[in-house]
């Protein structure tokens, strides 16, 4: 155990990445988990939910151990229910440390023009070696690294959400950050793009139409605001990802309908 | 054999020697002798022991390099904060292995058995220990192999039904295609070691 303000070793020779929108609980770090006398160390992606000062040691404990638990469970359902999201590497649940498959690509938010976002973008800049990348427009990115077109990349988001919501795992914070394109090495086929879903901090198990209506609308929410004139690709998700979850699509498409009237949260008055 | 260094956990932990034998022709005295060993009175005992420490594993429940490194890194995360399931860190190897919470289940599945013709013979501690590699030829024979080999030596269909796996998605969406179905069971198999300390 580490006394509290002090990290855990394996962080002292970690790469910060960056504190997103959770920058009050956790920090993301690129890190090697070991050194090999024979083959090249491949890094991870670590997760650090660092000591609450704030809180009672006891419930600090309790809280970021059920919280690392309920991550790594749900990104295992994911994984068995061939979601592709990032496999998991390590799993320290009284250190509060998640380790995951690194994936090298980039945020769809990026790709698609969104710009980095808040104090990510010197973090992103600092890591990646293509940071003139805002001088191209958008699409000859995603079309000159990826080779896909916007509407491709729109039904592959749209079928990994349907394959996630069949698995009744409701992913919490859907925003086009919290996915990633990359090309996939396998040994002998050949390489193609996947895309990752990540960042399952928010996530939860429900298999009510209204839980999935809502992570649809927030994913809509975030369209809407990050990526201008996004409505006629959003549909093209939408198309896709009913013909994913098959028959529970009629009444998820109806609840989305209502939820969009009211908003995300359920009026709590009556 | 392969060395793998861990420099933040403490120095008796700090080291991962791992090296993959196949044409293995002494598995089942071999078997017969650590069971022995765990019964013998000290000091004969004590040496015995010492000459068989090694955690003994079956190459054909392991899908690659990765999978039992991750293991390993369980193993040693759990002896350093004192959160050890099973007697040593070497079991404790086997244990995170296993899909269940059964040691000596975990035991039977995957350590050493009468029929193994491979074997992973691992051995965590310190990076003073000296002839690491005479030691583990003197009670293994067969012939020493790069870690490599492990994916062509994997029994894919039994990792599938101890991990329970042949009715998810996941699988289901890669059958026909040999390699990718390989690749997505490695992907989960490795997920369940790590995620092994949290589960149940």
């Amino acid at each position: 155990m580490t006394t509290a303000g002090s990290s855990p070793a394996i962080l002292t020779d970690a790469t910060h990445i960056s504190q997103g929108a959770e920058a009050a609980s956790l920090k993301v770090y690129k890190a090697l988990l070991h050194q090999s006398s024979n083959s090249e160390s491949t890094p991870v992606f670590l997760k650090y939910r660092f000591n609450k000062q704030y809180r009672h040691p006891t419930l600090d404990t309790s809280l970021t151990r059920s919280r690392i638990a309920g991550e790594a469970r749900t990104v295992l359902k994911c994984l068995r229910s061939g979601v592709h999201v990032p496999g998991l590497r390590l799993v320290d649940a009284s250190e509060g440390i998640l380790g995951f498959e690194w994936i090298e690509g980039k945020s769809v938010r990026m790709l698609l023009g969104g710009g980095a976002e808040g104090e990510e973008e010197i973090e992103y800049s600092e890591n990646l070696p293509e940071d003139e990348i805002s001088d191209e427009t958008p699409e000859s990115e995603l079309e000159s690294a990826y080779r896909i077109t916007p509407d491709a990349l729109m039904s592959m988001i749209g079928s990994e959400i349907g394959k996630m919501h069949l698995a009744d795992v409701i992913h919490g914070d859907l925003t086009t950050s919290n996915m990633m394109l990359h090309w996939t090495s396998s040994a002998n086929s050949s390489p193609s793009v996947e895309l990752v879903l990540v960042d399952f901090g928010l996530a939860y198990t429900s298999s009510l139409v209204e839980d999935k209506a809502v992570d649809l609308y927030v994913l809509e929410r975030a369209f809407n605001s990050t990526h201008p004139d996004s409505e006629p690709l959003f549909a093209i998700v939408l198309e896709v990802y009913g013909k994913r979850v098959g028959k529970e699509w009629t009444s998820i498409k109806r609840r989305l309908d209502d939820v969009r009237l009211r908003g995300r949260k359920r009026s709590m008055v009556g | 054999m392969e060395v793998i260094s861990y420099p933040y956990f403490p120095a008796h932990l700090s080291r991962a020697y791992i090296a993959l034998y196949t044409s293995v022709t002494d598995a089942g005295s071999l078997r017969s002798r650590i069971i022995n060993a765990a019964t013998l009175a000290s000091p004969e005992g004590d040496q015995e022991r010492e000459l068989l420490n090694f955690a003994f594993v079956d190459p054909r429940l392991i899908t690659s390099a990765l999978h039992v490194e991750t293991a390993v890194y369980q193993a040693i995360l759990a002896a350093a904060q004192g959160s050890l399931r099973t007697k040593t860190v070497h079991s404790e190897v086997l244990w995170a292995l296993n899909p269940g919470n059964n040691i000596s289940e975990a035991i039977r599945r995957y350590g050493v058995s009468d029929g193994c013709t491979s074997l992973l013979v691992i051995r965590i501690d310190s990076s003073e220990l000296q002839d690491v590699e005479a030691k583990m030829g003197s009670v293994v024979s067969g012939q020493l192999v790069p870690l490599t080999q492990l994916g062509t030596l994997t029994d894919w269909a039994a990792v599938k039904k101890y991990h329970k796996l042949n009715q998810e998605a996941a699988i289901k969406a890669a059958s026909g295609d040999i390699q990718k179905e390989h690749d997505v069971v490695d992907n989960i198999v490795v997920s369940s070691v790590a995620i092994k300390s949290v589960m149940g």
